[in-house]
């Protein structure tokens, strides 16, 4: 008996210090989990970034934290820019070498593998078309080109080089569109027949840049450059020798979802626009874009339209409408959702694998109150519960150097950027033309 | 001492005592000792989301687009401690007759009371004194409640205190302590 007792008060001492330190040291969420923070050394990948404005800035911002690449030369044509560039990267332990031209970092720098360009629309054609033939893979930002024939050469040079040209439309790999691509529309045909789609980007009004006076260029430097002066340097988007105006700058990542995730190009596309805001732009502030999409089960029409003077209606989104569902993305997740129409069958599969949550509405839509007898009842709403952890442009970017290593594929060659950018010229030379006009599937090869 | 059965026969299965009541307060001690234990450690425990990647159902592996979810883990940790609920804290914030000092002090104290209660109870250190403290901790929370008018939580310490008192009466048929003094 006395044994026993023994032996019950060490099994109770024992477990209660050993269940006590579990419960309050070890029961950590972060328990195991590696520490978060720098990447180990390694710089397989020498590259350039030629353009350090304010694309290249963020463009950078993922650089500095990726893996596997050495950023080793920064180009701009401003020292403004370039000092800040060289700051930025020294502040992160790498010297690279500064240039004022791309043409001189080609000469000198002999051991790049690629460069990055995020330099004024205009530029992007003979600068990819000279690293191209350098034998350097290329990451272009979009627009390819401010001139569908500058984009062609691109094209055409990617070909001729065997060299690889991914184009920045970075939601191709980001991984909220490709879940929401594969997994929802897709694989679940979550929209039932895809009917119609709307995209857009309104911004609130913005003033000009401009810049630091004992910074300014001379003026022999930006005309060397294709300026006029330091204004049209600044604010070159706004200028149709330079850039493609909001359609190209903003809409160009939209419209080029349409064309993804319908899977085609348009049929036509009619538009109107205008310079009715702001006294200094050559550009529309402000587009409204019809494209007619021949799926195979029927025309879908997408509507897209681009405001500069106004950030009201929702942001920006790209909204995909069917019969069953309706798929609203955006690189912000905030404006997500997805809307499930009466008709549709059961997503409750989809729910238990965690791919979509019904959203709890403060109102219950039972509660609404129809005003007119022709008005749907409300849909219900549901969120798409995935995320990723990296800025915006790192994924793609991450696509691009693995492409170089051989272990991916692009997500956006320029071949394939090409059929979009091409659709976007052509809604810009809509507006002023002000008919319908029509897009054939071969005009949209390069 | 031992006691009789209604035939008058010792109850050999408890060493001669009344096995029914023995065995009424031992489920009455382990109820109210887990209670008490159990309801102190929750008071040092959280949840905290983290990442993890979305699993494909279909390959058992992650997605291949590379996007996470979000899961809601539950951990223990002695920097979550939250003696008073902050709800109820805020509410008490407000009352005259609960000085800040105390409510502080009770704050700091209610959790570790209700896990040394629930442990001497378990193990049979004190199991008189550890019935007692545990009905204080009941009494002062009811207090509490009284102030801010929660009568539903009044009745549901009530039980307790009701529970406490009957196991207080049946203390006399305890067996398995490792201090009998108290």
């Amino acid at each position: 008996m006395v044994k026993s007792i023994i032996t019950r008060r060490d099994f109770i001492g024992a477990t209660a210090a050993a269940g006590a330190g579990l419960l309050l040291t070890s029961c950590s969420p972060d328990a195991g989990q590696p520490a978060a923070g720098k990447k180990p050394g390694g710089s397989d990948l020498h590259i350039a970034l030629i353009g350090y404005g304010a694309e290249g800035a963020v463009l950078m911002d993922s650089l500095i934290k990726i893996d596997g690449i050495q950023i080793v030369a920064i180009c701009d044509i401003w020292e403004y820019h370039r000092l800040e560039g060289q700051r930025l990267l020294k502040a992160y332990g790498t010297e690279a070498r500064a240039y004022e031209n791309y043409e001189d970092l080609l000469d000198k720098e002999k051991d790049l593998q690629a460069v990055i360009v995020a330099t004024p629309d205009f530029w992007h054609a003979p600068i990819t078309n000279a690293c191209l033939k350098a034998g350097l893979h290329v990451y272009c930002e979009k627009m390819m080109s401010n001139t569908i024939e500058g984009a062609r050469s691109m094209v055409q040079t990617m070909r001729e080089t065997g060299k690889l040209l991914q184009i920045g439309h970075q939601r191709r790999s980001n991984p909220r569109y490709l879940f929401a691509k594969r997994r929802l529309l897709d694989t679940a045909k979550i929209c039932g027949r895809q009917t119609a789609a709307q995209a857009q980007w309104n911004r609130a009004v913005t003033e000009d840049f401009g810049w630091p006076r004992k910074y300014a260029m001379p003026a022999d430097q930006l005309a060397k450059y294709g300026y006029q002066d330091m204004h049209q340097f600044r604010n070159w988007r706004w200028f149709k020798a330079l850039g493609g105006g909001p359609l190209s700058d903003l809409g160009a990542h939209q419209i080029d979802i349409f064309n993804w995730w319908f899977g085609m190009t348009p049929q036509s596309v009619m538009a109107s626009g205008g310079v009715d805001y702001y006294k200094t732009h050559e550009w529309y502030d402000n587009a409204m874009v019809i494209y007619e999409f021949p799926l195979p089960q029927g025309v879908a029409r997408a509507f897209y339209q681009v405001q500069t003077t106004t950030s009201a209606g929702g942001g920006y989104f790209e909204m995909f409408m069917g019969d069953e569902g309706t798929l609203k993305m955006s690189e912000d997740p905030s404006l997500c959702a997805i809307y499930r129409e009466a008709r549709a069958p059961s997503w409750d599969d989809l729910v238990q694998k965690g791919y979509i949550r019904a959203k709890v509405s403060a109102t219950a839509a039972a509660d609404a109150v129809k005003v007119d007898v022709r008005e749907t009842a409300p849909l219900a709403e549901f969120e798409i519960p995935v995320f990723f952890n990296k800025p915006p442009h790192m994924p793609h970017l991450e696509n691009f150097f693995n492409a170089i290593r051989g272990t991916a594929k692009l997500n956006c060659p320029a071949d394939e950027a090409f059929r979009s950018e091409y659709v976007i010229h052509k809604a810009n030379e809509a507006i002023p033309a002000g008919q319908r006009v029509a897009i054939t599937p071969q005009e949209v090869e390069a | 001492m031992s006691e009789s059965n209604e035939n008058g026969k010792s109850d050999a299965c408890c060493g001669g005592g009344d096995c029914g009541s023995f065995m009424a307060f031992l489920v009455l001690r382990l109820w109210l000792g887990v209670r008490a234990l159990v309801t102190g450690i929750e008071k040092f425990g959280a949840y905290a989301n983290i990442q993890k990647p979305l699993i494909d159902p279909s390959t058992g592996q992650p997605d291949s687009s590379g996007v996470l979810v979000n899961v809601s883990v539950k951990y223990y940790s002695l920097t979550n401690y939250s003696g008073i609920p902050p709800s109820l804290k805020d509410r008490f914030t407000n009352e005259p007759l609960l000085p800040k000092f105390g409510l502080t002090a009770f704050d700091h104290l209610l959790g570790p009371a209700f896990i040394l209660s629930g442990v001497m109870l378990l193990l049979g250190l004190g199991t008189r004194l550890s019935l007692f403290l545990m009905a204080l901790i009941y009494v002062a929370l009811t207090i509490g409640l009284i102030l801010i008018k929660q009568d539903d939580g009044i009745s549901w310490l009530g039980i307790h205190i009701a529970l406490v008192a009957f196991a207080l009466t049946l203390v006399k048929h305890n067996k398995f302590e490792l201090f009998k003094k108290w």
